[in-house]
């Protein structure tokens, strides 16, 4: 009985640590994709308003 | 009463401000967007509220720790979308002044204050003895199904003042020049 | 307990493989024949009921668009509330699992909504979003959003708080905030655009 209840806990654990880890891979490729993203935009408007404005 | 608000109008189209804002290469479309994008925050939270009243959304948190703690981020929202609204005003004011639309969306937006306000007073008169319930009582839901039609009707004028159908450049219906306050002989449009 | 073929960190492998995909497909000549192979779609797709009345009635296309934006409204509250819940701004006096449940079921609604009236939208206006680089970040995003949201936040959140790393939750929420601002922006530019 006991060694059901802590293989059930370490499957939650382990469950645990995936969905941190998988959290946290996909967490980090968006946040790093936005700001490239977001960069490229500011960088081509600031161009387009130096063409625009001199 | 129309001549003046279209002489306002033009004093404002007059400015410079109004003219850089309105040429501007970029800017107009910020402050648009920012209109936009800001209804995620003040409708959004706003649309909750509504929906926590009608038993929809949040059913088992106290319908007043809805209000009162999503009030504050819907307050800073419509804040950004009252400013923001004046600048697209004040870019464009003839045009918008004379929009059918425009003039809808404002009414509506003070009888959405008046609900808002109806509402509040309504809730915090009562409050304390159906807070837990799934759904507020009748009075209470019908103010929220009122905010959620005016609102909507809100966004929907808000998005029609893009087209001209009752534009006052073009000749309309007697009833339309009315609404509208289109000027005889107006040479701004 | 039984696992599965690919071992505890199933999930994780399955979102390292995706966003590796997703990079491969984006910066590979992969994307250009994909490209290729759905235009007919588009083209199709400008010839249903749906391009008929959006390209020939702008008052309905335009009240489609106002739906859009109702869904867009509440799918942003559902996405502040719950995020900012996980964050510790918003309503931290009621138990994070009633707010993220409550707030997942109406953004499944608001979702539903925006995929609807999008449809409608896109049909009206194919040809000219399949030319469009913008509209093809914001199906991107909302890709993403989508996957992210259903395939690794809830998963993470079905946990308890208190069992979770701190920094992996604050950085789960702000990513959620990111990518569907991300999404609703592209969206707007899709107007000034073309």
């Amino acid at each position: 009985m006991n060694e059901e209840n802590q293989n059930l806990a370490d499957g939650q654990n382990t469950g645990l640590k995936d969905a941190q880890s998988s959290a946290l891979v996909a967490a980090s490729a968006i946040i790093i994709f936005s700001a490239f993203y977001w960069f490229a935009q500011i960088q081509s408007v600031l161009e387009l308003l130096e063409l625009a404005y001199g | 009463m129309s001549e003046l608000i279209y002489n306002f109008a033009v004093w404002v189209d007059d400015t410079s401000w109004s003219t850089m804002l309105h040429e501007s290469y970029y800017m107009y479309n910020w402050v648009e967007s920012t209109h936009v994008l800001t209804l995620m925050i003040s409708l959004g939270m706003l649309f909750l509220i509504d929906l926590r009243m009608l038993g929809w959304a949040f059913p088992d948190v106290p319908a007043s720790k809805i209000a009162d703690r999503l009030n504050i981020p819907m307050m800073v929202g419509f804040t950004v979308m009252f400013i923001t609204g004046i600048l697209l005003f004040y870019a464009v004011p003839v045009r918008s002044v004379q929009s059918i639309w425009f003039r809808i969306k404002m009414v509506l937006l003070v009888g959405c204050a008046i609900n808002a306000y109806l509402f509040h007073k309504r809730m915090n008169e009562s409050v304390s003895s159906w807070d837990n319930d799934a759904k507020a009582p009748q009075r209470i839901r019908n103010g929220a199904m009122l905010s959620l039609g005016f609102w909507t009707v809100v966004v929907i004028c808000g998005r029609f003042i893009a087209y001209d159908w009752f534009d006052c450049g073009y000749p309309q219906p007697a009833f339309i020049e009315f609404v509208a306050g289109c000027v005889d002989g107006q040479t701004r449009f | 307990m039984p696992t599965s073929i690919l071992g505890p960190y199933f999930r994780t492998i399955v979102t390292v493989a995706v966003i590796a995909a997703a990079l491969v497909f984006s910066f590979t000549y992969a994307r250009d024949g994909v490209y290729v192979e759905i235009q007919p779609l588009f083209e199709w797709m400008e010839t249903t009921w749906f391009g008929y009345v959006g390209k020939t009635w702008g008052a309905a296309f335009a009240t489609i668009q106002a739906g859009h934006l109702i869904g867009l409204a509440v799918l942003g509250g559902c996405v502040l509330v719950s995020d900012g819940r996980l964050l510790g701004i918003v309503l931290t006096d009621v138990p994070h699992r009633i707010v993220v449940d409550r707030a997942d079921a109406v953004f499944f609604w608001a979702l539903a909504t925006l995929l609807l009236t999008g449809v409608f939208m896109a049909c009206g206006v194919a040809m000219k979003i399949y030319y469009l680089p913008v509209y093809w970040y914001k199906m991107l995003g909302l890709a993403c959003g989508i996957l992210f949201h259903y395939y690794v936040r809830r998963p993470l959140v079905a946990h308890e708080l208190g069992s979770i790393n701190p920094i992996v939750l604050k950085m789960t929420a702000i990513a959620s905030i990111l990518v569907w601002f991300l999404v609703a922006a592209t969206g707007r530019w899709i107007g000034f655009s073309g």
